[in-house]
Formats: C-alpha cells, structure tokens, sequence
C-alpha cells in the first residue's frame, strides 16, 4: 500500500484535480485574452486582425507610464514600509502576555477582514478636504500650511491611498510572521538568551533566517497583491483625477471598459502577466533558497 | 519516471484545453445563429412580433421570468421603484415575475451592461443610454420597439412621437419623456445669500465675485459632482462655452466646429477660473454626487449646479431657488438658449434576445408610465400621458416651467448626442484634471482637440 502510494504515478493521480482546475480557471482564459490582444476589439465585436499595433499603441501611451509609476509606488509602499513595519508588530505581539497577545492578533486582524470599500469610505472621511480628520488635527495643532487635499494634488493622491493599503493588510502580514515565529523551537531562544544575546541579536540571528519560507510567501503575497492594487484606487478617486492615480489593473480596466478599446486592456492585461511571472520567477530564484533545518 | 510525470501533466492539460476551446466554440457557433422559433425581433428590424411568442408565453400556468436592470443612483429613481414600480406591478402584469437588479448609474451602469452583453446575459427590460446604445445595437442585443408600441398603441400615449425616433427611423427606449425638461442650472440658498449680503449675478464676473463674497464669510460659494469628471462631462464645459457664445456650442454638438474653435476654447478658460478663484470647495475634483448634494442641502455651500431633475427634491427647501447660468457676453441670452438633456436613446429597452418579446415590451411600457406618473406628481412637465388631471406644480417648478418653455433654442447635450465612448471616457479624465486646478485649460483644449478629432460618433 505504502509502495502504492509513493509511486509517481499516485502523486500525479493527486495533483490531477488541481492541474485540471488551474488549467480551466488559470491557464485556459490568457488563450483568448492573448488572442484580443492582436485584434481590434470593441469587447462585442471583432474588428479585425492588427498584429502587435495594440502593443504599440499601449506602450506609447504616458497614462500607461503613470499607472506603472503608480503601481510600482504602490509595491514599493507595501514592501519597504509595509513588510518591515508587520515583522516589527509580529515581534511585538511575540513578546507580549496571552492576554494583551490576544488583543493584538484581533486589532491586527481587524482592518484585513474589512471590505475594501468600508476601509476606504474611511479613508476617504479622514482624507477630506474640507473637515476631514487629517486637515482638521493639522489646523488644530497650528499647521495649516501642511493641509492638503489630499486626493485630488497629484503629489499626495498615491501616497495617501497607498497609506490606506497598508492599514488594512500590515496587521494580516504580522500575522503571518507570528505564526511563522511561533513555529521556530523554544530552545534556540534558551540558549542565545543563556549566551547572553540581546533582543536585537535574537530577531537578527535566529528570528529572521529561520523565518525564511514565511518571508518568502509574504512577499510573493505582497507583491502580486499590491501590483494588483484596483479597489482602494475605484471607491476613493475612480483612478483621478484625470488618470493621476490609475493602476495598471484600473488602466486595463479603463482602456477595455470605459472607452472600449478591448484589443488594448487585453494588451496591458499580457503585459501585466509577463511582469508578475517575471517578479514571481525572480521571487523564486533567488528568495530563501537555502535549506532550512531546526 | 519523472519526464513520464511530466508528460502526463502536459497530456491532462492538454486535454482540457482541447475540451475548453470545443465548448467555446459551440456557444459562439449557436448563438450566431439564433434558431428560426426564436420570437425576438432585433435591432433594426422591423417585422412584427409573433404571435407564437404570445401563445408560448405563461401557457403552462407558470408565471414568466424577466429580469430587469435600471438606474439605481438617484432619489427619484428610487422614489419610482419604491412608490410607482414595487406596489404596483403584480396588479399591472399578473402573468410576470419580475427580478430587478440594481444598475447603478454612469460609467458603472454601462460598464455593467457591456459585461452583460459580452457575456451573452443581457436582461430582458434594461435602462439604455445613448452612450452604449451603439455596441448593443452592433450586436442585436436591442429591439426596435416600433412595431410593438404602434400595434398596442402605446406609442399614441406620446404627445410628440417623433422624439423617440432614433436618426435611423427606429424607437429603442421607452421614456416618460421627462429628460427633454432637465437642463442644468444654479440651485441657491436665498437666505444664505442674504446673509452675505449677495445678489443673484447677472454675468459671469459678477458670479465669481459673489462667490468670493460667499467665501469671504466662511461658506463653500459652489459645489457640483466632479468626480471622474461628472460635471464637466455632462455640463458644466458645455455651460461655460454656451454663456459665452450658444452657436458654437450649438455647432460643436452637431460637429460643424471643434475644439480649435476660439469660443469653444474659452469653456475650459471659464473652468479653471472658477477653480482657480476658489467657487469651488477644496478637493472638487473627487467630490462624489452624494456629497455634493449633501453639502448643498446641509448648507455647507450656497450654491449647487445641478440637473432640474433634482428640482423637485430641492424644492422641499423654501430657501432653495434658482437662477439660469450668467451670461459671459453679448450672444448669450439665458432666455433665448438654453441645454437640454435627454436623448431619444434614453429609456426603458428591451433586448434583442429575450425569449418574450411581448411581454417584455409590455414591462417597457409599464416602466415607463410608472416613470411618467412619478414625474407627474413632482409637477414635472412630461410628454407621456397619463390620463390624469394635470397636478399643481410647486411656485419653483412654475418658475422653471415659466422660463425653460418658451426658450427658442434648446441645444442637445454634448454628452448624449456627441461623444462616442472612447470620447466619452477621456472628457471625464480631462474634465476631472481641470477641476483640480494644476491643469491649465490650454492643456485641456489641446488633449479636447485630439480627442475630438478620433470621436467616432458622427461616423455611424
């Protein structure tokens, strides 16, 4: 029996299921979105074969530059501020009581299970103009001249839904890396802590290397999930104003959708696909690729 | 062992590719080709409905299905579903059960619609706008109502058919006819006028002056919705070319002149002045329908530009009265021109593919009168008749009716009767930039200009 199952034949047997499901709801639709891409689609008819004119078009067009800048700014927020701030809160929590553990975990949790739009009609209070939370705390504390309207200048529009992102997903990825803490043994602690080890050499030396496989998975998670970045920017600026704060994923949308160019939003979705298997490739190759051993 | 591992995952996924693709191809196979029983009568025929789809029809005892997606974002459609729709449909069509999805409105209706429409689920009754009529028309997913309405009578129950025609002949909404007596105008606080000591302005530099009065005493002097470019779009670069010259807005709407056009360059000039001289609260830009209503109506701001489809909420309010947009010079004549909304393409449609034409028509109809009497009881004019009594109209829509009726020249709406959707789309972005304040209108009038010149709507 146990023969049986090791053979390669059962694991294939096994993954068959989910081989057959990826390539239905995964593999099977970038077919057709590839084709779109080399026609001239107005998403109910086709227009005709133009060969990598979309492309062109697509890749000559500044708004398609901006929602990179804006994208990228956004994976940028989410990994240099957002990835290092949840592993400070993950070690945070570890070295908290049971008690004020469990109060953390439920706070951290709490804006990951929100709604999209609840967090950022949130966001959006604190964000107004004219007496939202923000502007009113900088009057109050005599620094009028730092107001701003925030969603609407174009220096501050990005930064301010980035902030939103990170409040609602920092406390899931601290969660994570707790319980990816939690899974490192005791012992290593008791002999670095017998060896007279500080905090700081303790997180840097064994904490953090042995976390390496959760790293790795938050940051794949992380990455593809800020480079996917469309909610925030749908409910709080519809991607304004003008294309200011567009994605890719709100350009895409907005090239298929709004003006009906489908041939071009597929273009940007294949370009977008290559970019985030690059990114998961890149990820892959050369994060966490030594073996861990306790 | 593990390249035979290899191979039979590439063979499943292979095979399930194969059988993918044959399944996709059926479907597009089968509904290219629509079976000969089929009852509906799609977009540009003219032939008259069959009578097996009425016999088929509820035969079985069993009450037919119909789905029926409309706008769902403003207080009078609201009021409508709630007051003339939900009450009194089972009463009105006993033979029907009837799902309704809410639409939204905007950009999210027709995006939904063109979803609906790509995915071959089109609803059987569904709002039509002159900004997806196109696509939906291309592919046969909506019906010439005209030999439906004529053979029932319903179309007798307008008072000027004619305007339900399409340019091509045909009739593809079903609408109380309300839409031809919204114009945009300035609602205001009387007294929040008085208190600042204002008067209502007679021209454009007299209206930035008030507002900085306005704003001198701590109020907002003006909001409208902007984001994605709401206002703009819809009116307010239309009013801001119009007060200063109707002709070329005239002319612009019917393409015989372009964003080259001196008068027309002035529109976006006019915007970023109110902008820039501060009519505007901070943040217009992203400033949602909500609220912009909400800061009007809690008299956070003196003024409100808004369709007169708000008029009989508004006028619930006896500080609220209204003025037509002030004149920026000598050819502009607030009671000789004025902007109308609406469009023969807007209304109640029923899909090309439903399986009860009939009876989908007849829920057309019943839509729309459910419309005409709601409008009806606000004191709006409308071209539907009801057959009631006509209702007393409140002293503001008196005075609206006393000064929109007799205007010689009422011009079509450039959103409605101009723009293709590609144009559509990039005047809401460009119109959003303007209201931002860091975008000069020359900038705006040059991106105006390109886009004009790749508009499509002036070519079908």
């Amino acid at each position: 029996m146990n023969k049986y199952f090791s053979t390669k034949m059962s694991l294939f047997v096994f993954a068959a299921p989910a081989l057959l499901l990826f390539t239905v709801f995964c593999v099977y639709p970038l077919l057709p979105e590839i084709w779109m891409s080399l026609h001239d689609h107005d998403g109910f008819r086709n227009l005709g074969f133009v060969g990598l004119d979309n492309y062109r078009e697509v890749l000559s067009m500044p708004s398609f530059w901006t929602a990179h800048r804006n994208t990228y700014l956004i994976v940028g927020i989410s990994l240099l501020l957002g990835l290092p701030l949840s592993m400070m809160l993950s070690l945070f929590m570890d070295v908290q009581t049971p008690r004020l553990r469990r109060f953390f975990k439920t706070a951290a949790m709490f804006p990951a299970i929100l709604s999209v739009t609840v967090v950022a009609q949130i966001w959006l209070a604190f964000y107004e103009p004219n007496w939202g939370l923000f502007n009113s705390i900088l009057h109050s504390i005599g620094l009028s001249d730092w107001t701003h309207s925030w969603l609407t200048e174009k220096k501050t529009v990005m930064p301010s839904i980035g902030l939103s992102f990170l409040w609602q997903y920092i406390g899931l990825n601290a969660i994570l890396f707790y319980t990816g803490i939690k899974t490192i043994p005791k012992d290593y602690y008791e002999a670095a802590l017998l060896d007279g080890a500080s905090f700081a050499q303790v997180c840097l030396k064994i904490t953090i290397p042995l976390l390496q496989n959760v790293i790795k998975y938050v940051l794949i998670l992380s990455t593809l999930g800020s480079m996917a970045f469309y909610s925030h920017v749908r409910v709080m600026t519809a991607g304004g104003p003008g294309d200011t704060s567009r994605t890719v994923i709100y350009q895409m949308y907005y090239m298929a959708f709004d003006t009906s160019q489908f041939g071009k939003g597929t273009a940007i979705a294949v370009i977008f696909i290559l970019q985030c298997l690059f990114i998961s490739f890149v990820i892959q190759r050369f994060v966490a690729r030594g073996k861990l051993e306790f | 062992m593990k390249n035979k591992s290899k191979a039979r995952a590439a063979v499943l996924m292979a095979s399930a590719l194969l059988l993918l693709s044959a399944c996709s191809g059926g479907n597009e196979k089968g509904n290219s080709q629509p079976s000969d029983s089929s009852p509906s009568v799609a977009a540009g025929s003219a032939e008259a409905p069959k009578d097996s789809a009425q016999e088929s029809a509820g035969t079985d005892g069993k009450k037919i299905k119909m789905r029926v997606i409309t706008i769902t974002t403003d207080e009078n459609r609201n009021n409508i579903m709630e007051k003339f729709i939900k009450p009194k449909i089972a009463e009105a069509l006993p033979n029907l059960e009837v799902e309704f999805e809410p639409g939204g409105g905007g950009e999210d209706m027709a995006n939904k619609l063109k979803t609906l429409n790509a995915s071959e689920d089109m609803p059987d009754v569904f709002w039509n706008d002159a900004g997806y009529f196109t696509p939906l028309k291309s592919t046969g997913s909506i019906m010439d109502l005209t030999p439906y309405i004529s053979k029932d009578g319903f179309l007798n129950k307008y008072s000027v058919p004619d305007a339900l025609k399409h340019v091509d002949g045909g009739i593809y909404s079903l609408s109380s006819g309300a839409d031809t007596y919204f114009t945009p105008v300035i609602f205001y606080h009387k007294d929040m006028f008085e208190q600042a000591g204002v008067q209502v302005p007679a021209t454009f530099d007299e209206f930035v002056q008030i507002s900085k009065s306005l704003k001198s005493k701590g109020m907002v002097p003006a909001v409208t919705p902007g984001k994605d470019g709401w206002g703009p779009k819809l009116f307010l670069l239309q009013q801001m070319i119009q007060i200063g010259d109707p002709q070329a807005m005239a002319d612009l709407v019917s393409n015989k002149t372009n964003f080259d056009n001196p008068s027309v360059q002035e529109g976006a000039a006019r915007i970023e002045t109110l902008v820039k001289e501060g009519v505007f609260p901070d943040g217009i830009a992203n400033l949602d329908y909500g609220p912009a209503m909400e800061m009007f109506t809690s008299k956070k701001a003196a003024m409100l530009m808004m369709f007169t489809w708000e008029l009989p909420n508004l006028a619930k309010d006896e500080t609220v009265d209204f003025f037509p947009f002030p004149s920026a010079g000598d050819k502009y004549d607030p009671t000789k021109s004025v902007q109308f909304w609406g469009s023969p393409l807007n209304g109640y449609a029923v899909s090309g593919k439903t399986k009860h034409p009939d009876e989908a028509v007849q829920l057309a109809e019943f839509l729309a009168m459910a419309d005409a009497l709601y409008f009806e009881t606000t004191g709006a004019p409308i071209s539907l008749q009801t057959g009631n009594p006509s209702s007393e109209k409140s002293p503001l829509m008196q005075k609206f009716v006393d000064w929109y009726n007799p205007i010689p020249q009422k011009i079509a709406s450039m959103a409605l009767n101009s723009l293709d959707a590609r144009a559509s789309a990039e005047i809401s972005t460009q119109g959003a930039n303007l209201l931002t304040g860091e975008y000069a209108a020359a900038d705006f009038n040059k991106a105006l200009s390109k886009i004009w010149s790749e508009n499509t709507w002036f070519n079908n």
